[in-house]
């Protein structure tokens, strides 16, 4: 039953990637909402399906194998083709490497009998991520794509539809392999996506950055498969369940490991655009709104963690984990600290998005039950919420023709329903009673016996309160004029209000997703769960408590005493105090100036840029971060 | 039944106690700068006014941040009270602090603006400090819980006096008094017009002083937690740490916003971060 | 009762010599000690009961005048402090001066004297006190003052 629903997640995709293509655009609308049904019930069917392994063997093995050997020669042909086309030697030159890992893979690799697929708690979780909030995200697409294109001069919908849903399909198999060669193809491949979505406007910027992208994920591809080349030839294992066991052998076993585990981890990494790899993911803003929600914040950077986070068992208690928690912290910090002197919305959002996930690797390096357990539930929330507040953000550049926070100003007055629900997106990732914040709070309870990740986590927490609240006062502040006209499409504000919900359902029903999914996911990585107890409503460990429920009674309790008390006191609606210099003629939102003429105030919030400018920490980050992986790579010395 | 008991006891008390500190404070500075001073209840007086004027807003929704403020406040309170997960507590106070500020950004006023900015630079400078201290607490005592800490014979001051200092500072900060009054300055009256809270007016504004008064309990009640092994000198502290915070609004000036990021930074976080290597290093626990 | 034990005030200047203005801050200062009747200087309209206006009006002013008594939430009074302020003093017949607060707006005492003393001020404070006690009472609302455009003398 299984094995068909796994089929089933890849091949269905790539049958909607096909659809697109062959159909006309008029039809995308009803691809795409036939595509969101379909995707949420196999999603849904895998998870009732309950656990287990899929191996595949004898015949199917054969045929399956010769196709991901085809296809990875087909992926490097193309990069080779394409950094040849544009002259772009770095990549051509990562691209011969690869090609030539490939072929010694080929020739000296000893080649497994048979391949499986894993589905255990947490692939169940990120299929539901991906096929749940990947298809809504197409579905936005479908509002989005046709303004979006009528500003550029462009018409590659169907390629760009294509490869949305090849991505998808490519997602799937990667979160549910346990083959690492084959998660190493379906790596390439969403790599490929990647570039092919980054650079889909075809200008020059465009192209660059989608080549710093595929450059930068080559490097990581290249780590990646020295790493399972030197699993495979000397300890004979070929599967991330292979290194689980291995690991949890003997002390001597789990030190040999150290150097593999670790390249594969520094292929996570760039995956998930960590420094000194982050520069991708900030020149992937240039893409269309979409894929940033799909790829750059909830899907394709989650496969880095993804793996970093299957890979706990090899690490966890070790140097090499206090190694990695360290330089996820840094990278947390850091990036906290450079989002807040950032104004283009999609740079805050991108920088936000590689700090979450720096939060998540520390936690998995930190390797007790209760960090690995935040990892993963921050795995869960970030996606939801980061998808949503991108894909608002697409759809607030649509309604005012900006990216810049401070034209944000009142945009509660031309927009309120998607401005309540960007309003709900950035609280929930900074505010208790929602879920990231209470991983946050799991994640800092762990770290506390690690001072030197708990003081980086400690700042990046203060940090990405400033720049979230700074966001959230000016789109909720009250002073522009309207006159944009928000455009109300169903698949516009449908996938928001999908999104905005299953924020509020995750964060209220945390306790139902952490009995099924996530206890039971740590039990397999390391062994012992992670005590977890009390009562529905209050998330009880050894070392603290966090009383959730009684924080929504009593924001419910606020909204409702603020419905009852509305109209006790009547409101009389004045202007603002200019020093009595209102024009009382029109708006009165304009001063009289000191030449007698009307002019409008503008205040713009604290950016900083001369202490958390990029110019003035890139470097830094880039420096340390070096030096962290250098460090790591020797197995942690002595941390 | 006793839990209910102790919440309306609470709810009733806090803003009683909190208003006679707001009292004490403007008599004290009165006598300080040789004049009079308005009565003792006067902030009860000056509640009671605001609420019998109109309800003028700017935005119609303003008033609803204010309320969630008031809300958190007395959460956060109630949650001290009932020994929670110190951390939660701090959370749960960033939603209060938060909610001030997005209301002072809702009004849409450049005065509004302007002192919500700088009071998220005063967020960014103290909230690092307060969870160093919950990061103190579970060192000495192993848990986040404060019910554990005040089951504890030897107080918390001995092992964190660097802590407390910061801490003192903080309460500065929080309070928004001189040196650091500078987005809303309760207390010298006028600072960028009324700085966030310009906007306010009639039961609005009475609903922030009400949470002020809150506000007093519970930024004193942190300061208690120093000695809460012996109730007696941890109100003490408390009261201590208030007087001497008023005698510091009294002999300062306002500074800029950037040299209390600076000092917060630099001089508070490297007081904290030395006082909890030294707890890490040590390994001490509380008796 | 309740309205006079906290009475708040926003001191307005149009077109004073300052002479008004400086006794109205001494008012504040530790000698007269208005603060010990609960007298603060707001500096925003929204939070303000008492506007202590000083100043003979010019032209230039007059919307600020309305701008500000619009924005003082009910009930309110004015205070006119000095001869300038009442009558327009011995600017009156200035081309740019208007004469006057009531001009503008509806006062409800007025302070003469040139400048008054802090106690005069401090007694004025009182007398409106009471009228807003009325106020509040009788429940009069003030009505929102009209803007008549930039006012310019016909003489100019």
């Amino acid at each position: 039953m299984i094995e068909n629903t796994v089929m089933l997640l890849i091949i269905v995709p790539l049958l909607f990637s096909l659809l697109f293509v062959a159909l006309p655009k008029s039809l995308y609308k009803y691809l795409a909402w036939a595509f969101f049904i379909i995707g949420v019930a196999l999603s849904v069917s895998l998870v009732l399906g309950g656990t287990g392994v899929v191996p595949v063997e004898g015949p199917n093995f054969a045929m399956f194998e010769n196709i991901v050997l085809v296809l990875e020669v087909l992926v490097i042909l193309f990069i080779l083709a394409v950094s040849a086309k544009y002259k772009n030697w770095p990549t051509l030159g990562l691209g011969i490497i690869s090609a030539a890992l490939f072929a010694y893979t080929y020739a000296n690799v000893p080649g497994a009998e048979s391949a499986s697929f894993n589905i255990d708690q947490l692939a169940q979780l990120m299929i539901l991520i991906v096929n749940i909030v990947g298809t809504a995200i197409i579905l936005f697409a479908t509002g989005y794509m046709d303004q979006y294109e009528e500003h550029r001069h462009l018409n590659r919908q169907r390629i760009f539809y294509f490869t949305m849903s090849f991505f998808l399909a490519a997602m799937n198999g990667l979160v549910m392999s346990d083959t690492l060669g084959w998660l190493y193809l379906f790596w390439e491949l969403t790599t490929l996506c990647s570039f092919v979505l980054i650079s889909y406007n075809m200008d020059e910027e465009g192209i660059n950055n989608g080549f710093r992208a595929l450059a930068l994920n080559l490097v990581g591809g290249v780590a990646m498969s020295i790493g399972i080349i030197m699993l495979a030839t000397k300890y004979d294992i070929s599967s991330l369940t292979g290194i689980a066991t291995y690991a949890g052998t003997d002390a001597v076993a789990l030190a040999a490991l150290a150097l593999p585990v670790a390249l594969l981890c520094i292929g996570g990494f760039a995956k998930s655009a960590q420094m000194p790899f982050h520069s991708w993911l900030l020149g992937a803003m240039v893409a269309p709104t979409p894929v940033s929600a799909l790829l750059h914040s909830s899907t394709m950077v989650n496969a880095g963690v993804f793996l970093v986070v299957k890979l706990v068992p090899a690490y966890a208690n070790t140097s090499l984990g206090t190694a990695i928690a360290v330089y996820g912290s840094f990278t947390f910090v850091i990036c906290s600290a450079l989002a807040l002197s950032q104004r283009n919305a999609k740079r805050v959002l991108a920088y936000s998005t590689i700090a979450n996930l720096g939060l998540i690797i520390a936690s998995a390096g930190i390797g007790t039950p209760l960090a690995v357990a935040a990892s993963m539930m921050l795995i869960l929330f970030h996606a939801i919420s980061k998808g949503l507040l991108f894909l608002c953000t697409g759809e607030i550049e649509h309604t005012i023709g900006s990216r810049d926070i401070e034209d944000m100003s009142g945009l509660i007055k031309k927009a309120p329903l998607l401005t309540s629900i960007a309003a709900l997106g950035m609280i929930s990732m900074l505010l208790p009673p929602f879920g990231v914040l209470l991983t946050k709070w799991v994640s800092m309870e762990a770290a506390s016996n690690n001072p030197v990740v708990i003081v980086f986590i400690v700042l990046g927490s203060a940090l990405t309160t400033v720049y979230y609240s700074k966001w959230l006062g000016t789109i909720l502040s009250s002073s522009m004029d309207k006159n944009a006209v928000p455009h109300k499409k169903l698949e516009t504000y449908f996938p928001l209000s999908v999104l905005a919900l299953s924020i509020i359902g995750t964060s209220i029903f945390i306790f139902s997703i952490y009995n099924y999914f996530i206890g039971p996911q740590v039990e397999i990585l390391l062994g012992n769960v992670p005590n977890i107890t009390g009562p529905v409503g209050q998330f009880t460990s050894e070392i603290g408590a966090f009383d959730y429920a009684a924080v929504f009674v009593v924001l419910a309790l606020a909204i409702l005493i603020y419905l009852a008390t509305k109209n006790m006191f009547t409101p009389r609606i004045a202007s603002y105090y200019m020093c009595g210099e209102n024009n009382l003629e029109k708006d009165r939102l304009m001063f009289r100036n000191g030449l007698c003429s009307y002019e409008k105030s503008s205040v713009s919030n604290i950016y900083l840029q001369n202490i958390f400018g990029e110019s003035k920490l890139t470097t830094f980050g880039y420096a340390i971060s070096i030096i962290l992986i250098v460090i790591a790579l020797a197995g942690g010395v002595g941390l | 039944m006793n839990d209910i008991l102790t919440i309306i006891l609470v709810l009733i008390g806090a803003p009683i106690l909190g208003c006679l500190a707001s009292g004490i404070d403007r008599k004290l500075t009165a006598r300080l700068q040789g004049r009079v001073g308005p009565p003792l209840l006067q902030p009860y007086y000056d509640v009671r006014k605001l609420f019998s004027k109109d309800n003028m807003v700017v935005n119609p929704s303003q008033n609803f941040y204010v309320i969630v403020y008031l809300v958190f406040i007395v959460l956060s309170l109630l949650m001290l009270v009932f020994k929670q997960d110190f951390l939660m507590i701090i959370f749960v106070y960033t939603v209060a602090s938060v909610a001030l500020v997005v209301g002072g950004m809702s009004t849409g006023s450049p005065y509004a603006r302007v002192g919500s900015s700088r009071e998220i630079m005063a967020i960014l400078s103290y909230e690092p400090v307060l969870i160093l201290y919950a990061l103190a607490i579970y060192l000495l005592t192993g848990t986040f819980k404060l019910s554990a800490l005040l089951d504890k014979s030897s107080p918390l001051l001995i092992y964190t006096p660097l802590i407390f200092i910061a801490m003192i500072v903080v309460l500065n900060i929080k309070l928004k008094k001189s040196p650091f009054d500078y987005s809303t300055s309760h207390h010298g009256h006028q600072e960028l017009v009324k700085g966030m809270t310009t906007e306010y007016g009639g039961p609005g504004f009475a609903t922030i002083e009400i949470a002020h008064f809150y506000e007093y309990v519970f930024l004193t009640g942190l300061i208690f937690l120093f000695w809460a092994s012996t109730p007696v000198i941890g109100v003490l502290i408390g009261i201590i740490a208030y007087l001497l915070v008023i005698v510091i609004d009294n002999i300062t000036a306002r500074v800029y916003w950037q040299w209390m990021l600076k000092l917060s930074w630099t001089v508070l976080l490297v007081m904290s971060i030395v006082n909890i290597a030294f707890l890490y290093v040590s390994g001490a626990q509380l008796a | 009762m309740s309205l006079a034990k906290s009475p708040w005030i926003i001191h307005v200047n149009v077109n004073s010599c300052n002479g008004c203005d400086i006794e109205v801050v001494a008012c504040l200062t530790p000698l007269y000690d208005a603060e010990r009747f609960g007298v603060l200087n707001i500096g925003t309209p929204k939070q303000a009961d008492i506007m202590v206006v000083t100043g003979s009006v010019n032209y230039k002013n007059v919307n600020v005048l309305k701008n500000l008594y619009n924005q003082i939430p009910d009930p309110k009074v004015v205070l006119a402090v000095g001869a300038c302020a009442s009558t327009g003093g011995i600017f009156h017949d200035c081309y740019n001066v208007v004469g006057g607060v009531d001009q503008v707006i509806p006062v409800d005492a007025y302070v003469p004297g040139c400048c008054p003393r802090p106690e005069a001020i401090l007694d004025g404070v009182v007398a409106a006190l009471s009228i807003l006690e009325e106020k509040k009472k009788g429940n009069v609302k003030g009505k929102e003052v009209k803007l008549k455009g930039n006012e310019v003398p016909s003489n100019a």
